[in-house]
């Protein structure tokens, strides 16, 4: 991992975002797994409980994030590595036991918003992305086009939901009720350009002091990847991204839209001419 | 009680493994992506759109350059083609989560949502096929003589057909481009097959649809029904390159769905029995008369039309699965 970090295309630790916009950057070498987060999104957004059921997933029993779930803590202890190799001759870090708060990455390009066909999605004033509720009629379009797997339909009220990045609190000067309630600045929230320096320095020091895994993910070298451009909401890990449920390097869906019309149009003109050569008189 | 909450990924163990040996390639094996709801309704609307789209393309091709013999192609083209389009808007409303919002579809144009695109197509395009069901029906006295019928009998439906087509095509393709434009790794992985896949299913569909209705009521001639099954042939022949390919480009791991269990006999079934097959008994029914050459040729039709609702099926579902597998989409999404 310290490879990716130090790779040098100039894009590791770069971010596309926009002046201004405003994000999270969720470091998980200081998560505690205490989900306070988890809880404090539930209770400030109104969000029902949860058919919660045993996983076995570690301490896992939420899953992933949902309609009604917009942080979700993820455990991973690690037994063995790859090799085989017991914790007890790993390197000793936080006993070898992942947690991520994973949230909606509040893309600075973002598949859900160009996918979304009613204009339901929007893009807010402090650069987050928004579903508004009043105009979603539940074609379900954005919940395929995440590459992340955030917003998900609810079967209570038909409508896609997913991380308003507490859209109302900022309309009100308040910090997420999430990054609030996190009592060791797992979570932090503020200007993304300012959260990408203190970020950098973050890894820096991490490196400093032997966590050689630390990355940054959410950059353009590393989940902003193919047309996305940057993900306000970042983290810093410290194992590969798949471990944690994440893609390395996912795409922009919708750049796919204009080379799979010429294709389509291509197809149109050839059956059109085979239609009419087999059709004439 | 339930909350409105449905569990969507089981817990279930690989045989031999423990939540550690799978939290090391991915998080517990749980999808890394959500797959989207769509079920059957969606699935009947990629087929009747299709056919409806393909469907006006044949009958106006034929009333441009067929001649007399094609005419009744080109009637029963009309016909079909307004038929199959009135159940899509209905289809797409039933699967709303808010259907009494479906209008939303139409506050903005996206021209990067092919959703958005595909609510307007559909709108433009339902408008030609009723122009010109309505057209043939004044023509065949259907609607009586007089007032709006004479006005009917007046519109160019020639101009009217070439003009419509643009939109009968895109009907018939842009639900590749649908699937294409998501994060479901079987269908982005093959963004550029799948329109022209559906596009020429659709028109083999269409074809084969107007080939039985044509030869059960008797109103087409022999050289008309030899001229739509040569092109049912091509469009067959199209479909089979396509579906390999489609096959070959998934590779192992994104194209597991189309081998593995019910959806990899279905995906073989629509290979062999939706395709191959109608194309060996057109061939064998050529050589033979009468009676045995009708039955073989009805055969092939049926086997034609449930293989193109089984494809879109397949196609479906199977991205479906391949959303719910995190190795594709990590397969998809890897460092390159």
């Amino acid at each position: 991992m310290s490879v990716r970090a130090s790779q040098g295309d100039g894009r590791a630790g770069t971010t596309g975002a926009r002046p201004g916009a405003l994000g999270f950057l969720t470091d998980t070498t200081l998560c505690i797994g205490c989900k306070a987060c988890e809880v404090a999104c539930k209770q400030w957004n109104q969000l029902p409980m949860d058919d919660f059921g045993f996983t076995g997933y570690s301490y896992d029993n939420t899953g992933d994030l949902g309609a009604t779930t917009w942080r979700h803590v993820a455990f991973i202890e690690r037994v063995s590595d790859r090799e085989g190799r017991r914790p007890t001759r790993l390197k000793a870090f936080q006993s070898n036991w992942l947690m991520l708060s994973d949230v909606c990455k509040h893309c600075v390009y973002a598949g859900c918003l160009e996918a979304c066909p009613t204009g339901a999605i929007i893009r807010t004033e402090f650069d987050t992305v928004v579903i508004q509720q009043d105009i979603c009629n539940g074609c379900g379009y954005c919940v395929p086009a995440c590459p992340f797997g955030v917003p998900a339909l609810s079967l209570t009220d038909g409508k896609a939901h997913k991380c308003t990045l507490c859209y109302d609190r900022l309309k009100d000067g308040l910090e997420p009720a999430c990054a609030k309630a996190c009592p060791t600045d797992s979570i932090q929230f503020g200007p993304v350009e300012q959260l990408m320096e203190r970020a950098k320095r973050r890894v820096a020091d991490l490196h400093a002091q032997g966590v050689t895994e630390a990355y940054i993910y959410g950059d353009r070298e590393v989940g902003g990847t193919g047309g996305i451009e940057g993900l306000n909401a970042f983290f810093i890990l410290t194992a590969p991204p798949e471990v944690y449920n994440l893609p390395a390097q996912p795409e922009l869906p919708q750049r796919k839209v204009l080379p799979a019309f010429l294709s389509t149009a291509a197809a149109a003109l050839g059956l059109g001419l085979a239609a009419l050569l087999s059709l004439r008189r | 009680m339930s909350m409105g909450y449905q569990r969507r990924w089981e817990t279930r163990r690989q045989a031999g493994g423990s939540a550690a040996d799978e939290a090391r390639d991915s998080y517990y094996g749980l999808p890394a992506i959500h797959k989207p709801h769509w079920k059957w309704s969606i699935v009947l609307y990629f087929f009747l759109g299709g056919i409806s789209g393909a469907s006006y393309v044949v009958a106006t091709l034929a009333r441009l350059f067929g001649g007399p013999e094609l005419r009744p192609v080109a009637r029963a083209g009309r016909y079909l083609s307004f038929l199959t389009v009135i159940p899509a808007p209905l289809l797409l409303i039933y699967d709303l989560g808010r259907p009494e919002r479906f209008h939303h579809m139409l506050r903005i144009l996206k021209l990067r949502s092919p959703m958005s695109l595909g609510a307007w197509g559909l709108l433009a395009f339902s408008l030609f096929s009723g122009l010109s069901a309505l057209t043939q029906a004044a023509h065949d006295g259907l609607i009586g003589r007089r007032g709006p019928a004479r006005l009917l009998r007046a519109t160019p439906d020639r101009l009217v057909g070439l003009l419509g087509s643009g939109p009968a095509f895109f009907l018939s393709g842009y639900t590749g481009v649908l699937l294409a434009a998501t994060a479901v790794p079987l269908w982005t992985k093959n963004f550029l097959l799948l329109g022209p896949l559906f596009l020429s299913s659709a028109l083999s569909n269409a074809v084969t649809a107007l080939y039985l209705l044509l030869a059960a009521t008797r109103q087409a001639g022999s050289h008309a029904l030899e001229r739509l099954e040569r092109l049912d042939r091509l469009a067959l022949l199209a479909e089979l390159a396509l579906l390999l390919g489609l096959r070959a480009n998934s590779g192992p791991v994104i194209g597991r769905p189309l081998d593995a269990g019910r959806l990899g006999q279905a995906f073989r079934g629509v290979l062999g029995a939706g395709v191959v097959a109608p194309l060996l008994l057109q061939a064998l029914a050529r050589r033979r008369h009468g009676a045995i050459a009708q039955a073989l040729r009805l055969l092939a039709g049926l086997l034609v039309l449930t293989g193109g609702f089984l494809l879109r099926c397949v196609i479906v579902f199977a991205g479906h699965r391949s959303a719910d597998d995190p190795h594709a989409t990590f397969e998809l999404a890897r460092k390159r």
